[in-house]
């Protein structure tokens, strides 16, 4: 399967903060969802990966091109969301396509009208009398309407109802319809990574601490619930994160059949992204 | 490129609403001033007040994360910055084009104007334009725009005193520290050509090393 976005060993290094190694792939016709807490590393990491930040090493391929040498035919394909409204809040949504129909050759006006109908945007309000939700949707609007090969969206859907986010999600899996498509979305609303990713990367203090397919993290990951007892009883080769809640324990495991039938007293769940995320960031590892 | 000159201007619709209204007043002084010792200085603030406005459009773009998007656009990545200062030249020539409009109303008020006038309130004008635009963008590029203010002034501060600089040196010709001479007037503006192409190039240096997060 061919990446439409390959990141290899990607370090960058700020004043007490550092990508370490970053190494991931977006294959074609795939969402992959970057998870991690705030300062985890994902806007970095996205920055990085659109060429608007330096790399100390590492390498980064878009759509087969390095990303240092980027040209405008490749920049055509791909779109980008950041984690804000990106225009001139002087400008309309109508004057925002004249200006992009002069910029991008495969500019679609009649698909941003329709877009910007479907997600109830007013075509002739200025931008800064917009929410935060309506500047997010004008933004994933611009970025679909010139017809991208590659989403790149950073956290596109905090900001929105729940309503809103679904039909967004439902967007996002139309567009990945075409196999030669793919999206990088970074989240940390989790649930909507469950619904949509086909890939879940996980970035913890500037690394990666897994990149997976998301049914084979949701079918293999669990959660041992069990008292102080048999928290002890544990093989620590089974457990990857703990943590003690009320008078419980809850124990992250990367493979819960094992655990079921090793620990057969015991209470072992599937676990959600956002607790693996959660046991991950709070838990104890040692 | 033509879309990118078309958000700079879109962008700045609103302050050079503000522009256009105090250059029209400045416009119609004359009639009521019947002086033409005032018009070099409203020729020069016309043609100044287009570019006063940019710092705060800058800021404005800054602050809507533009700059970024920019960089994600596809096109050249020199285009943006060529943009911006095509952008400032029409700005200039508006401010150019709205000092006409004096010139017409200090002449249907029966003002006579001497060339002499008129080299000084256009040099001193494109000078002062020229000279702060120059200074201003790349120090805004690399430092930020929160303190556009600061730096339009103290940019403007910066080509009265290449002006004064030019006629002290020139001061042997021009019988003494002359700032309405001729060759004063020519020399400062062709300071500030030099300076505004130069800036350019430091702006597109600048640009191109800028990380944007």
């Amino acid at each position: 399967m061919t990446a439409a976005l390959k990141i290899q060993g990607l370090t960058k290094k700020f004043e007490g903060f550092a990508l370490d190694k970053v190494s991931f792939r977006v294959p074609s016709g795939s969402i992959v969802g970057l998870i991690g807490e705030n300062g985890a590393g994902k806007t970095t990491t996205i920055n990085a990966a659109l060429g608007l930040i330096k790399k100390d090493s590492g390498e980064i391929e878009i759509l087969g091109e390095n990303v240092e040498h980027l040209t405008p035919s490749i920049k055509e394909e791909i779109g980008a969301v950041f984690d804000a409204s990106n225009f001139s809040e002087e400008l309309t949504p109508e004057k925002l396509d004249k200006v992009l129909k002069d910029i991008y050759t495969s500019w679609d006006q009649d698909l941003f009208r329709q877009l910007l109908d479907r997600l109830e945007i007013p075509f002739s309000r200025k931008i800064k009398t917009f929410s935060k939700g309506m500047k997010m949707k004008l933004s994933l609007a611009a970025a679909l309407s010139h017809h991208p090969k590659l989403l790149i969206l950073d956290e596109a859907t905090s900001g929105l109802d729940p309503v809103m986010r679904d039909d967004i999600l439902d967007m996002f899996l139309d567009f990945v319809q075409e196999e030669d498509h793919a999206i990088l979305v970074s989240s940390h609303i989790t649930s909507d990574l469950e619904k949509v990713a086909d890939y879940i990367v996980f970035i913890h203090k500037g690394k990666i601490i897994f990149s997976k397919p998301k049914d084979e993290l949701l079918e293999d990951y669990g959660i041992i619930k069990c008292g102080d007892e048999q928290f002890k009883a544990l093989d620590r080769e089974d457990w990857i994160a703990c943590r003690r809640q009320d008078y419980e324990w809850q124990v992250l495991t990367s493979d819960r059949k094992k655990a079921e039938k090793k620990y057969p007293k015991a209470l072992v769940m599937p676990a959600t992204i956002d607790e693996i995320m959660l046991l991950y960031v709070k838990g104890e590892q040692e | 490129m033509k879309g990118l000159i078309r958000n700079n201007f879109y962008a700045m619709e609103g302050n050079m609403g503000i522009s256009f209204i105090v250059a029209a007043f400045l416009a119609i002084m004359p009639v009521f001033l019947k002086n033409s010792s005032f018009i070099p200085i409203i020729l020069a603030i016309q043609i100044f007040i287009f570019v006063v406005n940019t710092g705060t459009s800058l800021h404005a773009d800054t602050t809507a994360k533009w700059n970024k998007y920019e960089r994600i656009l596809p096109v050249k990545s020199s285009e943006p910055i060529l943009a911006k200062y095509i952008s400032f030249v029409i700005l200039i020539l508006l401010g150019v084009a709205m000092s006409l409009l004096t010139l017409f109303c200090a002449a249907a008020a029966g003002i006579i104007l001497n060339l002499a006038d008129l080299a000084a309130g256009y040099g001193y004008g494109l000078t002062l334009s020229g000279i702060s635009i120059g200074i201003m963008y790349p120090v805004m590029l690399k430092t930020g725009t929160d303190k556009n203010e600061l730096i339009l002034i103290f940019s403007a501060f910066g080509s009265v005193g290449i002006r004064l600089g030019t006629a002290f040196v020139l001061s042997p010709w021009t019988e003494g520290m002359n700032l309405q001479h001729p060759l004063v007037n020519i020399l400062s503006a062709l300071a500030a050509l030099v300076i505004f192409a130069g800036s350019y190039f430091a702006s597109l240096g600048i640009y191109r090393h800028k990380e944007f997060y």
